[in-house]
């Protein structure tokens, strides 16, 4: 629940901070804090404006490129900074807090799937900026446990999403014609004369137990069918009326193909239901680093 | 009903539905405030506040039901009044009459 909100309030944070802090980075007073701008300008800038976006955590002990892939309007080069059989995948990006932006969040994904093509990688949420290399090289060494531990866990495997719709009125129908008692309270309150209270209350329960048990008929079903082509499964909860599932599936890589053929056979099945399949996605849903940044001083 | 995969880039909210909050996650809170993470000369220091992973089976859940569902859960509403016709069933075992026995149903939480 905290997460969430945290993820909300962030990009209001955010946009402030740029408000105010991008005026002192610029050397020349009269221009606007504008993005362009700050794009053009940055190449001929001191190094100190200039920082290094993570993307994500890879297990390569050579430095790598891969292509000029980076997020923002320069699309620089992405590549490695590495620490023993570490890596982070970064590029070099003006000193700023990158809003989460269509084409921000976009170039961010594109970068992990690429690199993901032919690397177990641990996703870095979005907007990590790091000052120099040498800062990158702390993170992660001081982090070597976690990133290994974690990459030992998620060496290939990949993420789907699934997420389920129905049509809540055509299935409610269908309820209505299979039960009988469902069938004959309707009429009732049809013909009734005088108050229908309580035959409407009774109604509603009926109708909303039926439509649930419905519901998690459907999701255990399909949750079963998969679950001998998958490592494991999460189930976030779902997004407006019409979803009934809004699920994540951890899948060997070489069990890919088996997943799909799965998923295709399961949608079939139930031609009423909408499937939306997604991925093969970093394993965001499977694995949950925290960082604290704490002063040295304290530490001690 | 034939589907396709559709690769991740795709849609918008999906991505942002995992890259805002997923993965690896910095403190926002310092990752706002010092625009870009300065370990070396701040001589700040990371630490993992915690790492989890989630490699079982998430039970199977439905999507709960819309507003008109009454504010008690139903098995436990059946549960309640099972108990209190047991209990009623004693007292009048013991001959003594209970008002809630001429109304029927009572709930008692």
């Amino acid at each position: 629940m905290q997460r969430k909100t945290a993820a909300k309030k962030l990009p209001v944070k955010r946009a402030k901070r740029r408000a105010t802090g991008s005026g002192s980075g610029s050397g020349s007073g009269s221009k606007k804090p504008n993005l362009t701008l700050a794009a053009v300008e940055a190449p001929h800038k001191a190094h100190d404006t200039r920082g290094k976006y993570v993307y994500c955590v890879i297990r390569a002990a050579e430095p790598l490129r891969f292509g000029p892939l980076g997020i923002g309007a320069e699309t620089a080069e992405v590549h490695t900074v590495n620490y023993k059989d570490l890596a982070a995948v970064v590029s070099d990006t003006p000193m700023a807090v990158h809003d989460p932006t269509r084409d921000n969040v976009l170039a961010h994904e594109r970068v992990n799937e690429t690199v993901m093509r032919k690397h177990t990688v641990i996703p870095m949420s979005f907007g990590t900026v790091f000052k120099t290399r040498e800062d990158i090289v702390e993170l992660l060494r001081s982090a070597y446990e976690a990133f290994n531990d974690v990459l030992v866990k998620m060496q290939d495997k990949l993420e789907f999403g699934l997420k389920v719709l129905w049509d809540r009125d055509l299935t409610l129908r269908e309820i209505e014609n299979e039960d009988e008692n469902l069938m004959r309270l309707k009429n009732e309150i049809s013909s009734q004369k005088g108050s229908t209270y309580f035959a409407r209350m009774q109604y509603g329960r009926l109708v909303d137990a039926a439509l649930q048990a419905r519901s998690e008929r459907y999701v255990g079903e399909i949750f079963a069918e998969l679950r001998d082509v998958s490592v494991a499964s999460r189930a976030n909860k779902p997004i407006g009326d019409r979803m009934i599932m809004n699920a994540a599936f951890l899948v060997a890589r070489d069990q890919e193909a088996a997943f799909d053929a799965k998923v295709k056979a399961v949608s079939a099945r139930h031609e009423k239901l909408t499937f939306k399949y997604t991925g093969p996605w970093p394993p965001y849903n499977f694995v949950n680093i925290r960082l604290k940044l704490e002063r040295a001083k304290e530490a001690e | 009903m034939a589907i396709e995969r559709a690769s991740g880039g795709t849609s918008l909210i999906d991505v942002l539905d995992r890259v805002l909050d997923k993965g690896i996650v910095i403190d926002a809170w310092v990752r706002v405030s010092l625009v870009g993470i300065d370990l070396i000369t701040v001589e700040a220091r990371v630490v993992v506040a915690s790492i989890d992973t989630y490699l079982k089976y998430s039970e199977a859940v439905g999507q709960a039901s819309p507003a008109s569902r009454p504010g008690i859960d139903a098995k436990a509403h059946e549960e309640v009044l099972a108990e209190n016709e047991s209990l009623r069933a004693q007292l009048a075992a013991k001959g003594v009459r209970t008002p809630a026995s001429k109304r029927g149903k009572q709930l008692r939480a």
